[in-house]
């Protein structure tokens, strides 16, 4: 199947980025390097083509109250104006996909879930009861989006805009403007651990956006980096962390689980389950941790695996998150990444490996 | 690929090492190429002084933020040095792939040569793994 291309896909290619299939998508994975990527979004601020991205509106009266009927976390309480991470789980609780909700209006919310999900969550949601008077909308092909991140992007994306909403928007919150007669839903959210925006758009006003944010010298930054910054900050990956043979509570989720709330997809499994892993992020003094590398206890015993790992730029340390056998979670909190049949040692935070300066 | 990055020197592998060959010592390194594909290294294993090495077999690892890449010996024999440096600032193999070698071996078999790439083969080689 021939690879899909974003609105940004020329400007990629006259900026020499080394491009990837990525969700059916030829993808930036890195422009210059890695580490000056990584560094720009810590230190400064960078932005992402994240137009692979899926969009599914949700319209009508009913349509926060449809959300929230198959959703873990509390989409209702929530005012109009916030963002909610959420999982979506099937009826055994297990993990379809993990996405964001942003309440733009009462009567119109946005669905943001990741690319290569994108066929899968849409028969699952569209398979439920559903109101008559909600519409679904599957908008992923008509949006791009821009993910400007890090702790100037607010200044930056001001002098673009000028519009107050851009200072104004709180953490996980999202606002409707107008900018060149067109409508722009910009969110206060993200996946690297900084302040930033994720900017919801027409394809024309992405080409224009980014080219305005070159101007400034926002540093382009490709899906590698991407990957790096989520990890620092701690954040899970579907298709790593995350994935249909685990519920959230398998994968460090359960603040996202409310089983107080009124019924919803999976409540009945989840509130029976008992968690078989635990979710741990280690920090390791010499070697690099990565996908599927081993786990051991101080005995030597395999007790899970690496689900991601790299090496941190900013704190120049291997970092990992790993799913433990939670029967095997040793009391003395001592863990060990077999790197090619050796045994090295861990410090495990229970904080995001970086923490950003959120607004 | 521009052929002054390809020193005509010295002898190539097809996974990206380079050997310079003097009498029965090889002085063996990463090519410019390995560097620029991997991106910004930052790890380094080699092995030891006194290893046995076969040719094409394993002797160490790079790795890259994002990957993990095997080096692959272009001679049999005994390490006799190991440049620690590069263990110890693996961006060094970024700024100057020929410059910063790895591992200096006695060559047990000098027929092996006959598995290598000259500059000129090499060269294609990279222009068919791009």
């Amino acid at each position: 199947m021939e690879l899909k291309k974003t609105s940004l896909y020329d400007k990629h290619l006259s900026l020499k980025a080394k491009m990837v299939p990525f969700a059916g998508y030829d993808m930036p994975i890195q422009y210059t390097s890695v580490k000056d990527e990584s560094l720009s979004v810590r230190k400064s601020v960078g932005m992402f083509d994240v137009s692979h991205m899926g969009e599914f509106w949700v319209e009508g009266k009913e349509a926060t109250s449809f959300i929230d009927s198959f959703l873990p976390n509390d989409v209702l309480t929530p005012p109009i104006g916030k963002a909610i991470y959420s999982p979506l789980c099937d009826n055994n609780g297990n993990i379809i996909d993990d996405l964001i909700v942003y309440k733009v209006r009462a009567d119109k919310i946005l669905i943001c879930v990741n690319a290569s999900n994108i066929d899968k969550d849409w028969n699952w949601i569209n398979s439920l009861p559903k109101p008559s008077t909600v519409k679904l909308t599957n908008a992923s092909e008509n949006f791009s989006l821009i993910a400007l991140q890090g702790p100037k992007a607010e200044e930056v994306l001001f002098s673009i805009l000028n519009n107050l909403a851009v200072k104004n928007l709180g953490y996980y919150t999202v606002a409707e403007l107008v900018y060149n007669n067109e409508s722009v839903i910009l969110a206060r959210t993200g996946y690297t651990g900084e302040d930033g925006f994720e900017i919801f758009c027409s394809h024309k006003m992405a080409q224009h956006l980014w080219d305005k944010l070159l101007e400034r010298s926002v540093v382009p930054c490709g899906l590698a980096a991407r990957d790096v910054l989520r990890l620092e900050a701690g954040f899970p990956l579907y298709g790593q962390e995350l994935n249909n043979e685990l519920t959230p509570l398998d994968a460090g989720l359960k603040w996202t689980v409310k089983l107080n709330k009124n019924n919803f997809v999976g409540k009945s499994a989840l509130e029976k389950y008992n968690s078989k892993y635990v979710q741990v992020k280690l920090i390791l003094d010499n070697g690099i941790p990565r996908p599927n590398y081993k786990v051991e206890n101080a005995s030597g015993e395999a007790i899970g695996i690496v689900t991601s790992g790299t090496m941190s730029v900013i704190l120049e340390k291997g970092i990992a998150l790993a799913q433990i056998d939670k029967n095997k979670n040793p009391s003395d909190k001592k863990y060990f990444v077999n790197i090619r049949d050796k045994k090295y040692s861990c410090v495990v935070t229970t904080k995001p490996f970086v923490t950003g300066g959120h607004k | 690929m521009s052929a002054k990055k390809i020193p005509s020197n010295l002898k190539y592998t097809v996974e990206h090492e380079w050997a310079d060959v003097n009498g029965d010592i090889a002085t063996i390194g990463i090519t410019d190429f390995a560097q620029s594909s991997l991106g910004d290294i930052v790890f380094v294993e080699l092995p030891e002084v006194g290893d046995k090495l076969e040719q094409g077999n394993t002797f160490g690892v790079v790795e890259s933020i994002k990957s993990v890449s095997d080096l692959f010996t272009p001679f049999s024999g005994e390490v006799l040095e190991v440049n620690n440096k590069i263990v110890d600032s693996p961006e060094l193999l970024n700024n100057d792939a020929y410059g910063s070698w790895m591992i200096k071996i006695k060559i047990s078999d000098k027929n092996q040569l006959k598995n290598l790439l000259d500059a000129k083969k090499y060269e294609e080689h990279c222009e068919t793994s791009h």
